[in-house]
């Protein structure tokens, strides 16, 4: 079994729970606990000034029973024995949850930790302090236009522990994210922006730029001194694969969050084995990626990671699931409860969502577009499940002429259109594959760490 | 009490410039609805000490720098421990000097709902029953889901300059949707609103203006390919104007001294804020954290400044930035605090002499989200109207392009104001020139 080792007051009261899910059931057979750590550390360096900032840590218990209907909670900053037991007691009382019985699952143990070469636990703030500080250093004396270069290194631990009458599990889940901003500022004084970002679950290993990474961020920044607005049109374009994850994220990512489906918000419902996209289009979410910013071994009601095909050759199978939305829908399961923190409600969420990768070289695919565009990176995208509208903004994009990338830039790039009309363009997807990390909400709140991504597509859509 | 040991045991470290301490308690009441049946509720609770430490220290150069450390304490925490690590990191680190603010009077700005601090849970089933009510008077639509939050905060800070502060907020937020249909066409609407208040979400009106809108979803046609008078209000202009409350916008970000010292903002005093000749009114914008019950309004900000409404824009030129007090004294700036709230001058038009046909009007964005730094954006419409020879056309779909600080240097705006939570200004804009990509 891992080693896995839990903050102190969690790990008491981890020892404690089996009495408290036993008392609990007796009243609600579905008794769940939830024990759940979050907290960051993050190291900011610019030209101007450094901070380094540990993040409010969320910290604290989830207690919840199910009558079939209402899913009851209970959320208690900390892990105080008697405060949970209290909770427990105010939580069961006065409501009968007998009506409901769970399916009997079969017992699981176990703990997991994010493998990593160098836990950065045992690196001195000194240490990542100075390798922050080397590289924004480094990165600033590239170019005489950069006015400022910032760089942000953020880890997060995330430790909880899940149980139930069956189920004992434990997890560390650390994940890193690395951020570079460069400012440039043209002759006529106008400031120009651009940004890298790199993350994963992993160790102290993963928090480096190179210097291909740092120019492209910079050569990005300088391009968008000259860049012009594009006109509005069809366009046949190229989509970098950060830009192809946005799309899976807003069309079926947020699409099939099946919580969507029992509100009747989501037109997938309506889609299950019909044609969404081209034979070409795969989509998956899979929380079990190794090494995926936006993965972990079990989500936040137990259920064990495992990926989900939600498209499969042009056809849509089925949606992402939390465990209220899959028993009030009747149908399976995946590993896709997840909360902000402990004092927030679970719901059908992302975790690691992209495009499979297909068998066409980029080059071959820049080739074949007479007139195009090639979309370099998104700046945000927004979801909407049940018109399946899709709006993704671009922070700029390179014009593609006669089958070859130009110096012209474009920004920013609003691509918009129907979902299926988009996909159902997707005629060449690339061999490569990349994911953007990146912070989700549900609507303009619950924030989860995920990934997205996947490969070039090249397709037509409006841009404007 | 954990507050005072903390106090007592910051004083005693000798090598600290500075201290400060914010004790945050809040709790919060949560209900879910799905039709009308209940999905979820949940009761929660938070109570940490944000401990900021300073030092200062003399480096190679001879000059003296400073920095700062921050940790977060849980009430069964080590306090000892706890002022060791942020110790440590503000030794690590090296900054420009700059002061704590000093005590001030605070102003008594209201920020609570009584009903809601006395029983979060109960104003949350009045909030949900009004609600559904109204939802039952709709013709042609219906209410499908909602979510509604009432939380209640207290903030104690305290730092070594002597300032002692409390305040206690209220917010209350809800979202709902609506959804129409007609054959096999399905259309929604979805709303969001955060007010300290109740009383201020104004339930019934703003669940039947919903249930318009997404009945007018379901005759919408394609977008027009549109030049020219762009129309704003209400709730849409606030977003336009001042970002959604949890992302500012682009006024926020160029009027900040944050921005400015980090050279991301090319804003000068004295200098006019548009790139080219104003043809609309004059501008003019305060940050404001005084507004009464705004839901970005407090007593004093995180780091103990009074709330002000500061004057960042007068008639297209900046007279200065909202500076929190480290930014001021890197600008020699005076200290002003968080942004807070905007609030826009009244402009000299009658409402319907902006309603001049042709026009668009805007009624909802997919999401509004202009660069904040160029004031660039590409935003994708999901309900406009085209307005022309007495006929109302709701289209959907396209985009609306253009310039923030382009499209404010040629806008007319209303007489009549109103407060929006975040927003406190003109109700109706009318931008001169805007383009609709169809």
């Amino acid at each position: 079994m891992t080693n896995l080792i839990l903050p102190s007051a969690m790990n008491s009261l981890r020892g404690s729970l089996a009495d408290i899910i036993s008392q609990g059931q007796k009243r609600a057979p579905y008794f769940s606990v939830l024990l759940s750590d979050r907290h960051s550390l993050e190291i900011v360096v610019n030209n101007r000034e450094e901070r380094v900032t540990e993040r409010p840590p969320h910290a604290g218990t989830v207690l919840s029973a199910f009558d079939g209907e209402t899913m009851r909670e209970r959320a208690i900053a900390g892990f105080d024995r008697d405060k949970v037991n209290s909770a427990m007691q105010e939580l069961v009382s006065g409501v009968s949850f007998a009506k409901y019985a769970p399916a009997v699952s079969a017992p699981r143990r176990g703990d997991f930790v994010t493998p990593m070469q160098t836990d950065p636990s045992t690196l001195s703030v000194q240490e990542k302090l100075d390798r922050v500080r080397e590289m924004q250093h480094f990165a600033k004396g590239l170019d005489p236009r950069i006015v400022n270069c910032q760089m942000l290194y953020r880890e997060s631990n995330e430790y909880s522990v899940f149980a139930n009458p069956n189920t004992d599990v434990g997890q560390r889940v650390l994940r890193i994210v690395l951020y570079m901003f460069v400012f440039v500022a043209g002759e006529d004084g106008q400031v120009r922006y651009n940004w890298q970002s790199k993350g994963a679950t992993g160790g102290w290993e993963q928090a480096q730029f190179s210097e291909e990474e740092m120019r492209k961020v910079i050569d990005g920044a300088v391009a968008l001194l000259t860049a012009e607005r594009i006109e509005p049109g069809e366009y046949q374009f190229i989509s970098a694969p950060g830009v192809s994850g946005v799309i899976a994220h807003e069309s079926f990512g947020h699409g099939v969050e099946t919580d969507m489906f029992i509100k009747e918000r989501a037109k997938a419902a309506h889609f299950i084995d019909k044609v969404v996209g081209s034979s070409l289009v795969n989509i998956y979410d899979d929380p079990s990626l190794p090494g995926a910013y936006g993965s972990f071994f079990f989500d936040d009601e137990g259920m064990e990671s495992s990926s989900t095909q939600i498209v499969e050759n042009g056809l849509f199978r089925r949606g992402i699931t939390d465990f209220y939305s899959a028993t009030a829908l009747d149908i399976p399961r995946s590993s896709n409860g997840r909360r902000q923190d402990y004092s927030r409600k679970a719901y059908a969420r992302m975790s690691n969502t992209f495009f499979g990768k297909g068998n066409s070289s980029l080059e071959d695919m820049i080739a074949q577009v007479d007139h195009g565009i090639y979309l370099d990176k998104w700046s945000s995208g927004m979801e909407d499940p049940k018109g399946w509208g899709i709006q993704v903004t671009c922070h700029y994009g390179h014009e593609i002429k006669g089958g070859k990338i130009t110096d012209r830039v474009f920004a920013p790039i609003g691509i918009s259109g129907y979902v299926p009309d988009v996909l159902g363009s997707v005629s060449a997807v690339s061999n490569q594959f990349k994911l953007d990390p990146g912070g989700c909400g549900k609507g303009h709140k619950e924030l989860v760490s995920v990934s997205s991504g996947g490969p070039h597509l090249l397709m037509k859509a409006r841009l404007g | 009490m954990m507050l005072q040991k903390i106090i007592e045991a910051l004083k005693a470290r000798n090598e600290l410039s500075g201290w400060s301490v914010r004790h945050n308690v809040t709790r919060e009441a949560q209900v879910y609805l799905i039709g009308q049946k209940m999905e979820a509720q949940r009761l929660t609770g938070e109570e940490n000490f944000r401990i900021e430490v300073f030092r200062q220290k003399t480096g190679p150069d001879g000059k003296v720098g400073m920095g700062a450390g921050e940790v977060t304490l849980l009430p069964d925490g080590n306090v000892a421990e706890a002022i060791d690590t942020a110790s440590l990191v503000a030794d690590l680190v090296s900054n420009p000097v700059y002061s704590l603010p000093a005590p001030a009077a605070i102003p008594d700005v209201p920020l609570l709902d009584e009903d809601v601090s006395r029983d979060p849970l109960g104003a949350l089933d009045r909030v949900t029953r009004d609600m559904l009510a109204a939802a039952s008077k709709l013709d042609g639509a219906r209410l499908t889901s909602a979510e509604a939050f009432a939380e209640i905060g207290t903030v104690h800070h305290v730092n070594s300059r002597g300032v002692d502060a409390e305040q206690t907020s209220s917010s209350v937020s809800l979202e709902f949707v609506v959804q129409a249909k007609k054959g096999d066409q399905e259309v929604e609407s979805f709303r969001e609103l955060t007010r300290r208040r109740v009383s201020d979400l104004d339930i019934e009106s703003e669940v039947t203006r919903y249930a318009r809108f997404t009945r007018d979803l379901l005759e919408a046609g394609a977008p027009p390919a549109w030049q020219g008078p762009v129309v704003m209000r209400n709730n849409l202009l606030a977003t336009f104007v001042a970002g959604d409350y949890l992302s500012p916008g682009v006024l926020q970000t160029l009027g900040s001294a944050g921005a400015k010292y980090a050279k991301a903002s090319t804003w000068e005093v004295g200098q006019s804020v548009f790139r080219g000749e104003v043809t609309g009114d004059p501008f003019t914008f305060w940050a404001n954290r005084a507004i009464p019950y705004g839901i970005t309004s407090d007593r004093f900000d995180l780091e103990g400044l009074p709330a002000q409404r500061v004057e960042i824009v007068r008639d297209n030129k900046v007279t200065t930035f909202a500076a929190s007090q480290r930014y001021a004294d890197y600008l020699s700036l005076v200290p002003t605090g968080a942004f807070g709230g905007v609030e826009l001058s009244a402009g000299k038009w009658e409402t319907a002499s902006l309603l001049e046909e042709p026009y668009v009007e805007i009624a909802l964005f997919s999401w509004f989200n202009p660069d904040n730094i160029t004031g660039d954006f590409s935003s994708e419409i999901r309900l406009g109207y085209l307005v022309e020879n007495g006929v109302r056309k709701p289209f959907r779909g396209g985009q609306l392009v253009g310039n923030f600080l382009d499209a404010l240097a040629n806008v007319r705006l209303s007489k009549e104001t109103g407060f929006l939570g975040h927003y406190l200004g003109p109700t109706t804009a009318r931008f001169g020139n805007l383009k609709v990509a169809g």
